[in-house]
């Protein structure tokens, strides 16, 4: 902890009239008149209903992610991730014109471009996706019923992909770092995510201590697809952010 | 939101009187809430879960000026601007001036309780700003202009017929449309102005000390893109929302989510660091965290009431009291109500301002029950009375009323006699009556011997 030694430095530049100064005097004044009561450690969850046999974490992932109202989709293991993609987004249906993808997602996880091929070979398409301020890369699916446009903004995309940093199993969560398009996370209805393979946590803590190590500016955790029940008590999906949510679990 | 707790007697009748469709709406979301939240709590070992909460907040509590000052060196070293404010004036000046720096014309906001305690959006409309409440629940009652009435439902007072009535009136929807087609229309509004808003405004569920992570928690989505679209994000955050560690948060976020609607974490949680700095990322330019004081440290320093300010704001405490069951939240004249607003308000506000608050409870104990941090409520509720006794703040008359209405509340042979009693009468006199009745209040001040008990009868008396 970095402790007193920062507490008592001149006032910083979000100061005004003194009020750090004042306010952490009022709190040092407050926690002198009591004793410094000590962290209890950590928390042990989740219980296991039976410890001898824990669940495999993909196992409770699906369970816990699905109750939630996610979908999970496991990839043809005897095709292309690519290939099997874009068949997956071309089944989807017709509303389907455009596709959004994030910036980490690699070329061998994106659906092939709308005019070629689902080939294995020779469509590694190595370009790197759209870097600009929500500007993803954007491509369309085979046999689109409309063209599609190249550098459509995701809020014009019906579907948007990315790649999750990991998944936790206890509580049926994408971490979706923002090092990926945060507009191809939030904006497109429907949103398909990428879990590589081994790295469903089995308990939140896990997932984020890792992730401290490597903490980028902002993290998502998305449990399934946007809900409300604002109106009239009623659950209705996609409120503003994706009403589906689809992870995809690379074996 | 202006403070009107000194009408709280006249409000809560008048509520129960004149707007029994609040009373149906409220009983009906706080008792579905409630009972999802007992179900999850069974879920898991809550009882260990909840001392724990209660020992981490403890611990940061009486540790907080060291997290504060390890919060904001984190926030300073993820990029991120730390602002102090002592009170709410102060607050609303430096949100003010970031919105003048940057020229912002329009603003979306996330639900945030703090930002309606400090009166952030009158403040900036006057500066002619355009501010959009995004939580659809939030967004309807800015179109209301009604204040909310819960802390994590803000429109739960509100029927489906309210809303569509609303909406025909204001969306042009269809005046049966269903809650499908009303979201949607909502959701075209709130989109067009995520995409166009120069300033993002939320609170905060928590903040990590040791990483410098404002974390909200969220179903819609609304956080995320309040967060992550425009081109400044600015949190404001209560100084005792800090987490030491990042493990305590991993408890937190599903404690929280588990005591407010029953869920295992919420459908979205953002983590914020700091502004975008990786090449892909699409997030704001500019990240400004507002610590803010306003009565906290009071608070504090006061020697019982320094509990509450372990308070995560889920509601659990409002969705099983039988007395905010009845009236909802408004009645209570203040941003925080029904049991946690009943002990933090006078400590935030000063017990002055806060009376009568401290009266209007029972006792019996369903709040300290559902609590994750273990807030024991009742007993501050005492303490405050004591106090108030003490200054000679309360006339007589007043406690025996709102003793009256608490404890027909609690008390459902009472309450159904009451309501046989009034199919014979009348239901509008009754209604009227029913809460006042003086002869209830004999026993207004006695802690209910088995609160488990009463419960079960008052759940087998709204059936
Ligand atoms: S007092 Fe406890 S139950 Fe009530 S809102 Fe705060 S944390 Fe939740």
């Amino acid at each position: 902890m970095s402790g007193s030694a920062t507490r008592d430095r001149p006032e910083s530049r979000g100061d005004l009239g003194g009020a750090r100064a004042r306010i952490l005097a009022r709190v040092t004044r407050a926690t002198a008149t009591r004793g410094k009561l000590p962290h209890p450690g950590r928390l042990e969850t989740p219980p296991a209903p039976d410890p001898a046999t824990p669940p495999a974490p993909t196992t409770t992932f699906v369970k816990r992610f699905t109750s939630q109202c996610g979908e999970v989709a496991t990839p043809d293991p005897d095709r292309s991730p690519r290939d099997w993609l874009t068949s997956f987004i071309n089944g989807l249906g017709d509303e389907v014109n455009a596709i959004a993808i994030g910036a980490d997602v690699p070329a061998r996880l994106q659906p092939h471009p709308p005019d070629m091929p689902p080939a294995d070979a020779g469509t590694a398409g190595g370009e790197s996706p759209g870097q600009s301020r929500h500007a993803p890369a954007v491509a369309g699916p085979r046999n689109s019923p409309q063209p599609l446009h190249h550098a459509v903004p995701p809020e014009h995309a019906g579907v948007g992909i990315s790649l999750a940093w990991g998944a936790v199993a206890e509580t049926g969560s994408l971490i979706l770092p923002s090092t990926g398009t945060r507009a191809v996370q939030l904006l497109p209805p429907v949103h398909i995510i990428w879990v590589p393979a081994g790295r469903v946590f089995a308990r939140l803590e896990d997932a984020l201590l890792e992730l401290r190590a490597e903490l980028p500016a902002g993290v998502g955790l998305h449990s399934g697809p946007s809900k409300s029940a604002d109106i009239g008590q009623t659950v209705v999906t996609g409120v503003h952010g994706p009403g589906r949510c689809i992870a995809v679990l690379e074996s | 939101m202006s403070v009107r707790i000194s009408e709280y007697a006249t409000r809560s009748r008048e509520a129960i009187r004149d707007r029994p469709e609040v009373r149906t709406a409220v009983t009906g979301a706080t008792v579905a809430f409630d009972e999802k939240r007992r179900r999850a709590y069974g879920e898991v070992d809550a009882d260990s879960w909840r001392r724990w909460a209660e020992g981490v907040k403890n611990h940061l509590l009486t540790h907080l000026d060291d997290y504060l000052a390890e919060a904001e060196a984190q926030l300073e070293a993820n990029g991120a601007d730390v602002h102090w404010a002592r009170d709410a004036d102060e607050a609303r000046q430096i949100v003010l001036a970031l919105a003048a720096r940057h020229s912002a014309r329009s603003v979306v906001k996330g639900k945030s309780m703090l930002t309606e305690e400090v009166e952030l959006n009158p403040a900036l409309e006057r500066a002619g700003i355009e501010v959009y409440e995004t939580d659809l629940g939030e967004y309807i009652l800015q179109l209301l202009d009604e204040p909310p009435s819960h802390i994590v439902g803000p429109a739960i007072h509100k029927t489906l017929e309210q809303v569509q009535h609303l909406f025909a009136d204001r969306l042009e929807t269809d005046p049966g449309g269903d809650p499908d087609e009303l979201a949607r229309a909502a959701r075209d509004v709130l989109r067009d102005a995520f995409i166009n808003a120069d300033m993002g405004i939320t609170g905060g569920n928590f903040l990590v000390a040791e990483t410098g992570t404002v974390a909200l928690i969220e179903n819609e989505g609304n956080i995320r893109l309040t967060t992550s679209l425009p081109r400044v994000h600015v949190a404001l955050v209560g100084i005792e929302k800090l987490l030491p560690r990042m493990s305590d948060l991993a408890g937190f976020l599903q404690l929280t989510a588990r005591a407010a609607t029953g869920q295992p974490i919420g459908c979205f949680v953002s983590l914020v660091q700091g502004p975008a700095s990786a090449p892909g990322d699409d997030g704001p330019e500019e990240v400004h965290v507002v610590l803010v004081d306003n009565g906290r440290t009071d608070v504090l320093l006061h020697e019982h009431a320094w509990e509450a300010l372990r308070c995560v704001r889920c509601g659990a405490c409002l969705n099983t009291c039988p007395v905010y069951r009845q009236t909802g939240g408004h009645a209570y004249g203040w941003v925080y109500s029904g049991p946690i607003g009943s002990v933090l308000d006078p400590g935030l506000l000063g017990l002055h301002e806060a009376m009568p608050l401290p009266f209007a409870s029972s006792l019996c104990g369903a709040c300290f029950d559902a609590c994750p941090v273990r807030i024991p409520i009742p007993e501050l509720l005492l303490s405050w009375r004591e106090e108030a006794q003490q200054k000679g703040l309360t006339p007589w008359k007043e406690r025996a009323a709102l003793a009256g209405l608490a404890t027909a509340a609690t008390r459902p042979p009472l309450y159904r006699a009451a309501a046989r009693i009034g199919t014979r009468l009348g239901a509008t006199r009754a209604a009227r009556k029913l809460p006042m009745l003086s002869d209830w209040s004999n026993d207004r001040d006695l802690p209910r011997p088995s609160p488990h008990t009463f419960r079960q009868l008052w759940r087998q008396g709204i059936k």
